[in-house]
């Protein structure tokens, strides 16, 4: 099979398409026709070694997809051949035509769902819901407020925060990515690149602060966000797309009365099952609902993943990112 | 009425006992003749013009007092002379013989407990059940790890933890002071000028790390608990007695997926006097069945309150210390 291929840690332009051998469904596993690949922000930071976790290589990047099952492992119960699914595959390898993982880590597709928004329906949108329910304890009411809006995650916690009930500021670098975070459902918008950010948080909360904030970017803006938190707030660590990791004088949470909780999704999954089955539950009603449902951005061909990656770590995309083979 | 006045910010030592006018309640507050005082980490360093607040000079520190209602304002319907109260003054002033309180801010203190019992409670026992309740959610089974664990607010979560239901780890600088923790109901202790804190961390929570940790210290020994947290984890900022406040590199909390929560609890008695209310019903309750004990290291005359902040700063009170007025000491 064709795959997109990291031999050895350096750049995404070094990524290479080239053949590779075609996996065998394990016991407890499926093999997976991959129909659509989502591609994520941390994808460019695992080829270039920069990412918490370190597979040896050669490996192909990539933890989410969407596709046909093509084979049972032994001892499979959940899922029979043909059944369309998407999935997450935890030691990476979905830059590829096929891939096989465990049947705890996929989920059937609604009659509803494309395979491009089912690719784009794991990564970012769980880890949203995850970090709004579990972590940031989003409560109706309350003021959300969303860096980095547009991309990815950040448009999945706009409409998972507008689905729990909160009001809903994005933050963006464009007008036009406000613009589109609101077509998305946000309440209120700040351009933090014509606007001061902690003046513009303030004046949209009425002095209050935010309750919850969603940070995927770090840096500056996790700098003035920690002078800009409610009472009881929660500051949620998600990621730093900016490519500063901010550090924080702990006073600060002590002064506001504030938390800063830490978010990591995958570990998530492992260790709390059940949570993350339950989450999935409620995401696919919000789905079929249509209060949830990713936005696809661009479509790229496999053999073109660098650009696709390379497009995302651009912080220009509105919405998911999709490959196919 | 005496008083110990800081005339100008500096040193403990400027601190001036001097008479002061008394003060005169306002139509909605209470006057309240001072039994007790508890002596605070915070209250040197407010003296010192480092602490978050500074007041105007001249003024009395002091931030938690008990005492007895000796007149009211015109509109004060819930208080009646002679009443018994324990109280927070988020304006300091306690550092007197006398104080003036907003009607609706003192808890009435209950029957079976003494002057010095209430001066010794508020600030330090009602900081650790607020941390340990409401922002660590403590829950029964959990290991909570608590640094400074023989000070005033330390001894308190040892207790309070053990109430919950706790697995307590004490963390002292000294094998006499981690044997306080003990009689004080702590499960394990960790000497950490002797052992390495990571490692006895790591060892006491079977390589799981810590569910929840009261941090009075800040400093080294936070740094090392921000790499010792379990999943899920709450690490609790209460204060810095070290005198470093840390940096945080927020990707710690990611990785680990604990959460670095701050604990403000005069302003939450402020902002949610309600659950504070509830609180100091639990707080009262336990106190009174013996789940939770404040220990007196020692009572100074408000003359000596000088020697009674020292000690305090100096870090080697096993418990509270408490202040009363002269007059009071017999």
């Amino acid at each position: 099979m064709k795959a997109l291929v990291c031999e050895h840690y350096g750049k995404v332009d070094d990524l290479v398409y080239r053949d590779m051998p075609n996996p065998e469904a394990g016991p407890g596993q499926v093999l997976v026709d991959i129909a659509a690949i989502g591609v994520n922000f941390p994808d460019g930071l695992l080829v270039e070694g920069k990412y918490q976790a370190k597979p040896a290589t050669p490996f192909m990047p990539g933890g989410e997809f969407s596709g046909t099952i093509a084979a049972l492992g032994e001892g499979v119960k959940g899922f029979a051949v043909g059944d369309k699914i998407f999935g997450w595959h935890t030691s990476y390898g979905a830059y590829a035509e096929q891939v096989a993982v465990a049947e705890e880590d996929i989920f059937k597709m609604t009659p509803s769902m494309s395979f491009e928004q089912g690719a784009a329906l794991l990564c970012a949108t769980s880890t949203s819901h995850y970090a709004l329910k579990q972590r940031g304890q989003l409560k109706p009411g309350e003021t959300l407020v969303v860096l980095g809006a547009a991309g990815g995650a950040g448009l999945a916690a706009v409409q998972i925060g507008k689905a729990m009930g909160a009001k809903v500021i994005a933050v963006c670098s464009t007008d036009e990515k406000i613009a589109f975070a609101k077509s998305q459902g946000a309440d209120e918008g700040i351009n933090y690149s014509t606007e001061d950010l902690k003046a513009a948080i303030k004046e949209r909360t009425g002095g209050h602060g935010a309750d919850v904030v969603y940070d995927a970017v770090g840096g500056d803006a996790f700098d003035v966000c920690s002078r800009s938190m409610a009472w009881n707030g929660r500051l949620l660590i998600v990621g730093f797309a900016s490519g500063r990791i901010p550090t924080l004088p702990v006073n600060l949470t002590l002064v506001k009365g504030y938390s800063v909780v830490g978010v990591f999704w995958g570990t998530f999954t492992k260790k709390q099952p059940e949570d993350h089955a339950a989450n999935m539950v409620e995401l696919l009603q919000w789905f079929e609902a249509g209060k949830v449902v990713p936005v696809i951005d661009k479509t790229f061909a496999l053999s073109d993943g660098v650009k696709a990656i390379q497009y995302v770590t651009g912080r220009n995309v509105k919405g998911k990112v999709v490959i196919k083979p | 009425m005496k008083a110990l006045v800081c005339e100008a910010y500096g040193e403990v030592d400027d601190l001036n006992y001097r008479d002061m006018e008394d003060p005169v309640p306002g139509p909605d507050e209470i006057l309240v003749a001072v039994k007790g005082i508890g002596v605070n980490f915070p209250d040197g360093l407010l003296v010192e013009g480092k602490y978050q607040f500074q007041p105007e000079c001249p003024f009395a520190p002091g931030s938690e007092i008990c005492g007895d209602v000796i007149a009211l304002g015109s509109n004060v319907g819930n208080w009646a002379i002679g009443d018994r109260l324990i109280s927070l003054t988020s304006t300091f002033g306690a550092y007197a013989e006398k104080i003036v309180l907003p009607a609706d801010i003192p808890t009435p203190m209950p029957d079976f407990m003494s002057h010095d019992l209430g001066a010794a409670l508020l600030g330090a026992t009602g900081t650790a059940h607020h941390a340990l309740r409401q922002r660590g959610q403590l829950k029964a089974g959990e290991t909570l790890v608590v640094l400074g664990a023989a000070g005033g607010t330390g001894t308190a979560a040892v207790q309070i933890g053990k109430a919950i239901g706790a697995k307590v780890v004490a963390v002292c600088s000294s094998d006499k002071k981690l044997a306080f923790a003990k009689e004080q109901g702590a499960d394990i202790g960790i000497n950490y000028s002797k052992e390495d804190l990571k490692a006895a961390i790591k060892e006491h929570t079977d390589g799981r790390g810590a569910d929840v940790v009261y941090d009075v210290v800040g400093g080294d020994a936070f740094d090392v608990c921000s790499r010792s947290m379990a999943w899920n984890g709450r690490l609790l900022v209460v204060g810095f007695a070290s005198g470093r406040i840390p940096e945080l590199p927020v990707n710690l909390t990611l990785v680990k997926g604990y959460s670095v929560v701050g604990v403000f609890w005069g302003q939450f008695t402020q902002n949610e006097p309600e659950v504070h209310a509830a609180n100091m019903r639990e707080l009262f309750a336990w106190v009174k069945d013996g789940t939770v004990t404040p220990i007196i290291d020692t009572v100074y005359p408000l003359s000596k309150g000088i020697d009674a902040i020292k000690y305090v700063t100096g870090r080697n009170v096993m418990g509270k210390v408490i202040i009363k007025p002269d007059e009071e000491i017999s």
